[in-house]
């Protein structure tokens, strides 16, 4: 019994320790997938750059609407607590933000991030969000932006980096005019 | 606790767990307008090519629906105790699947907790089935135990060695980028003072964690502060799944502790 403690305290101590190491980052797609098995378990760390997207539409009269952020906001309800799908699925969808964000960085030279998957799924979720789209079923719940917008025939938008805690913010993508469709 | 209240305890709010999740993964098919798999399979490496065709027809709106329903029956078989190794191992792989589906996690912290509990319950019976059933539940409880601990441990330790949270200032940031929204101006989390002493309170909770192995009832303590942690991380949060996957790993904590 003493040796299985002895064990655990060493367990410990080298998780600790390893803490305080710089981390090799090991890069692979399905290790990605699965990194799962490998939970670094550092939840709200520390502050640093957030990823925000930021759209804006173009009307058929060529006149741009302003940038609207989309960053998710819900009302709280009590039975979120056993079924929370509107939330659960809005935090997914800021995820391809922040993995849109570490491609960027991760970009090799000479590769597409138009290529992408998460920059194609970013390119959906801005188009849901200029059309009017919701989070959660249409009609229930909190619209994407928060402000009226006028029939777009075009949009673009942006990925910013937001220091959390101060108002730095720095931008990292500008995205081409995309058409928008049905 | 014994082992026969800490195996049952841990298949009920695991079941639990799992039942929740599935019910939130059929309900997103209907709302999710964007991520289908004709454009998330492409994150799949081509090769070996039979990979991205199974998951081509695993994956099509009618089979994945059928899978979660599986995965559905399979957790209410686990409350029910009546799951056995066949039912762990397909747990395990449609876990595996939903990671491939998801972009490696739906929810992630939550996502990684499950499956460590998942794990944990497919040592438990592989383990079980080559020595026997009481050395394959200790193994499986030990894992589940120790990925807790050293979730709570490092989640703790990583924070105070940073000063925007030693200041409690980071809490406050954090608190305001909540899915329900920022706090009111006047909340009492905006004081300096409040939200250093709260930071210091639960980092220090966190970081001592793997101390609830040396008593039990100093493993009830640490386990009931959690249960309201994580009530808190929801309601400011959203993050339901993180309070049912934490509560799932109780009984290993509190069974290891009693050990």
């Amino acid at each position: 019994m003493e040796l299985t403690a002895l064990l655990i305290v060493a367990y410990f101590v080298v998780l600790g320790l390893a803490m305080r190491q710089r981390k090799r980052v090991v890069h692979g797609p399905w290790l990605f997938m699965f990194r799962a098995f490998f939970p670094n378990w550092q939840f709200y760390h520390g502050l640093g750059y957030a990823p925000r997207l930021f759209v804006r539409g173009q009307t058929t009269a060529g006149n741009w609407t302003d940038w609207h952020t989309v960053y998710p906001r819900v009302t709280r309800q009590w039975h979120h607590l056993v079924h929370n799908t509107t939330v659960n699925l809005a935090l997914t969808q800021q995820n391809w933000v922040d993995h849109l964000s570490s491609d960027i960085q991760d970009l090799p030279d000479g590769a597409d991030i138009q290529q992408r998957v998460t920059y194609q799924l970013v390119t959906r979720l801005a188009h849901q969000a200029i059309r009017g789209g919701h989070w959660g079923p249409e009609g229930t719940n909190v619209r994407m932006i928060d402000a009226e917008l006028p029939p777009v025939v075009a949009f673009q938008f942006e990925v910013r980096l937001h220091h959390l805690g101060t108002d730095h913010v720095e931008p990292l993508l500008l995205s081409p005019l995309v058409p928008t469709w049905n | 606790m014994e082992l026969s209240l800490a195996i049952r305890a841990f298949e009920i709010l695991l079941g639990w767990s799992l039942v929740l999740q599935s019910l939130e993964y059929l309900r997103i098919q209907r709302q999710d307008r964007l991520s289908d798999w004709c454009l998330q399979r492409l994150d799949i490496p081509p090769h070996p090519h039979w990979v991205r065709a199974l998951l081509d027809r695993v994956f099509l709106p009618r089979a994945y629906n059928t899978l979660i329903g599986m995965r559905l029956a399979l957790a209410i078989g686990l409350m029910s105790g009546g799951l056995g190794l066949a039912g762990a191992v397909m747990l395990f792989v449609i876990a595996l699947l939903l990671l491939l589906r998801w972009r490696g996690a739906f929810n992630g912290g939550s996502d990684f907790m499950t499956l460590a509990g998942l794990t944990g319950l497919l040592i438990a019976h592989v383990l079980g089935t080559l020595t026997d059933p009481v050395t394959g539940w200790r193994g499986g409880l030990w894992y589940i135990c120790l990925q807790t601990l050293s979730s709570y441990f490092v989640s703790g330790w990583i924070k105070l060695l940073r000063p925007e949270w030693r200041s409690g200032r980071a809490m406050t940031v954090f608190l305001d980028t909540g899915i329900y929204g920022p706090l009111a101006p006047t909340s009492i989390y905006r004081s300096p003072r409040l939200a250093q002493a709260c930071s210091w309170a639960f980092t220090l909770w966190e970081g001592f964690f793997p101390l609830a192995l040396m008593d039990v009832r100093l493993a009830m303590a640490f386990c009931a502060v959690a249960i309201c942690f994580h009530f808190l991380v929801f309601w400011f949060f959203g993050l339901n799944r993180f309070v049912w996957a934490w509560l799932a790993s109780y009984p290993a904590v509190l069974y290891c502790a009693a050990g």
